[in-house]
């Protein structure tokens, strides 16, 4: 085995996270072509650029070795990996909002909320930890207009910078969980190249403290 | 949905193995047995199902919900067996208690489990694995390992590694903090994720003491050669701690004297399936596959709770996974096909053949001539003969070379040549 193979998210993460790799001594040139697979130039590791939320199957599978997913993904597809290091970038939220009429309701003592979400695992934990009976009802996108369109009392989504909450007359009502971009390890590699592996998490390491 | 339409169909994450498949399975767990054999393990055959009381002995949650449950006619809960070491366990508390120890059985049989298929593992899959009952001691441990390593190098893996973590470490640590099983199973995680902040965020739920949360924080990072050991060592006074430490360090000298050390990786922060296992664990792992092939530990509480305790190690793997990895070379081929007139001699050479440890297909549909040699072709087989019906000594033998007519004795004389 040559290079270490490294799943990336297409999208929003992926550009920091090449930066992060070449501050770490990884160094690409990026052009946001349609190529799926990309060589770092000392020849050390093999990107492939992924759906965000398959990063962690990747992983778990030992199709990539390495893989950057954020946490609310990773938790969501309780995948079995390694995620030794906090990368510090995508950092957002998983919050629980609807409606301003929302705000003060006991939802304990409902019989039944709809929330809509993209984490139909993580949302269902939640509402159990809490003691509320929830009916999940998931989507894949566009999770703030369900509640406009009566589809959701409630939804369970991402939230940044809270902006699109905003937009679409939502309210935060309860943060679920933090979430940041992780570095994931898969276990069967991590034995088979330790040292290859922790020289690529030292250099990821000293690159984020610096 | 009715029934006729699920006829055609099997349940999800059950498969039918045939042809190459099939001759593959039976090859490896051929291999596996010889290799088990070897050391000294006898085959122990137990029930495909059994009480649900039994299996669940020692079972961690998630296992128990992946078992297969019904019923019997009077009420009683029975399931499939979703491993081979607990009913193992059972059999050696109830029956084997007085007979003398260790005891070495070895098995080879199916296991059920209500679970995702992934990597070759289905809801129905085989393993094959040791357990070694009766002794407590590091030779013990590192001869469970040794197997596991002698038993991969003989499918033909040899790039592989195997981490050996010691979940009695961390036991030892956090027995002080008397934490409760689910309170010891989220730490579990946070530590086999290797994840810091997980596990400070774990940590600071539980309210451990600073001398142990330290300690904690270390486990994750504490894997690689044997150097672990040493910073191991500092993290804790507690005697039963560095007992463990201490019991590793000698299973892992042993492994180098038996000279499989370099297959071996230590990762003080394994410590899945901490409930269950009380000393080693280890998982081998297999260049191409990201999944472990096979698993084993320590388990020393479980005989216990079937009769009279006796400290127990073991492994098990996954044939199906292994599979994935090794390709046994398999012929289906028959050496023979043979159109046979029903003359006795016929028969008889086709005996003989056999007594010599070739394969004969007698053709049954009929064919002769090209069409019979098309069928052959088409098989595979080597040699394809037909006897000539007038006179039943005299046979067409059609193999690489072409087609000739050969004398019975002739035949029989070439024919010793053909097994080779």
């Amino acid at each position: 085995m040559d290079k270490l193979t490294v799943a990336l998210p297409k999208g929003r993460l992926l550009n920091e996270a090449l930066a992060l790799f070449t501050r770490a001594g990884y160094p690409t040139h990026y052009t946001n072509s349609r190529r799926l697979l990309l060589d770092d130039e000392t020849g050390s590791l093999r990107f492939m650029l992924v759906k965000p939320v398959d990063v962690p199957t990747y992983v778990e599978y030992g199709a990539a070795v390495l893989g950057v997913a954020g946490e609310d993904v990773l938790r969501e597809s309780a995948r079995d990996v390694y995620e030794p290091l906090g990368l510090g970038i995508g950092k957002c939220r998983l919050v629980l909002a609807g409606p301003p009429s929302a705000k003060g309701r006991n939802l304990r003592l409902e019989p039944n909320v709809r929330v809509a979400t993209k984490y139909p695992r993580l949302a269902r934990q939640y509402f159990q930890e809490q003691g509320i009976s929830a009916e999940i009802i998931p989507l894949s996108g566009s999770i703030e207009l369900a509640t406009t369109v009566g589809l959701a009392d409630l939804v369970v989504d991402l939230v940044q910078t809270g902006r699109t909450l905003k937009e679409n007359n939502l309210i935060e009502l309860a943060t679920i969980m933090e979430s940041q971009a992780m570095l994931l390890v898969n276990r069967a590699s991590h034995k088979l190249y330790f040292e290859a592996i922790r020289e690529v998490i030292n250099r990821l390491a000293q690159a984020l403290a610096r | 949905m009715n029934g006729s339409s699920l006829r055609r169909q099997l349940p999800h994450g059950l498969t039918d193995l045939f042809f190459e498949q099939a001759a593959a399975k039976v090859a490896l767990e051929r291999i596996l047995e010889h290799i088990f054999e070897s050391w000294g393990y006898r085959r122990i055959i137990l029930p495909t199902f059994e009480y649900y009381d039994s299996l669940s002995t020692g079972a961690s949650t998630d296992l128990q919900e992946e078992m297969y449950r019904f019923f019997d006619r009077e009420g009683k809960t029975l399931a499939l067996r979703p491993d081979m070491t607990v009913p193992t366990a059972r059999v050696v508390g109830t029956k084997l208690y007085d007979q003398p120890l260790p005891l070495r059985f070895f098995y080879i049989g199916n296991v059920f489990r209500y679970e995702e298929p992934q990597a070759g593992r289905r809801r129905e899959f085989t393993q094959a694995g040791i357990e070694l009952l009766g002794s407590g001691t590091p030779e013990a441990d590192a001869e469970v390992l040794s197997v596991a390593i002698a038993a991969l190098k003989a499918l033909g893996i040899h790039r592989f590694r195997t981490n050996l973590g010691q979940v009695a470490f961390l036991k030892a640590i956090l027995k002080e903090a008397n934490l409760s099983n689910g309170e010891l199973s989220q730490l579990e995680q946070a530590i086999g994720h290797k994840n810091d902040t997980e596990v400070d965020h774990t940590l600071k739920k539980l309210r451990l003491t600073e001398e142990i949360s330290h300690a904690v924080r270390a486990i994750p990072h504490l894997c690689g050669g044997i150097e672990v050991l040493e910073e191991a060592k500092k993290l804790s006074q507690n005697p039963a701690a560095l007992q463990a430490l201490d019991h590793l360090a000698q299973v892992y000298a042993l492994l180098e004297a038996e000279g499989v050390a370099e297959h071996v990786i230590i990762d003080l922060g394994e410590v899945r399936s901490m409930a269950y296992y009380t000393g080693i664990t280890f998982h081998a792992y297999v260049e191409g596959l990201g999944f472990h092939v096979c698993r084993g530990g320590r388990y020393d509480g479980l005989v216990g709770n079937f009769g009279r305790d006796m400290p127990a190690v073991g492994f098990a793997l996954g044939v199906e996974r292994a599979m994935l990895i090794t390709k046994p070379q398999i012929r289906l081929a028959p050496d023979i096909i043979m159109k046979a007139c029903r003359h006795p001699a016929c028969h008889a050479l086709a005996a003989k053949a056999r007594s010599l440890g070739l394969s004969v297909e007698i053709e049954v549909l009929g064919r002769q001539g090209e069409e019979l040699i098309a069928y052959g072709q088409a098989k595979g087989a080597t040699r394809i003969l037909a006897c000539d019906e007038n006179s039943p000594t005299n046979y067409l033998l059609t193999d690489a070379r072409g087609s000739r007519w050969l004398s019975r004795q002739q035949l029989e004389e070439e024919m010793a040549s053909w097994t080779s």
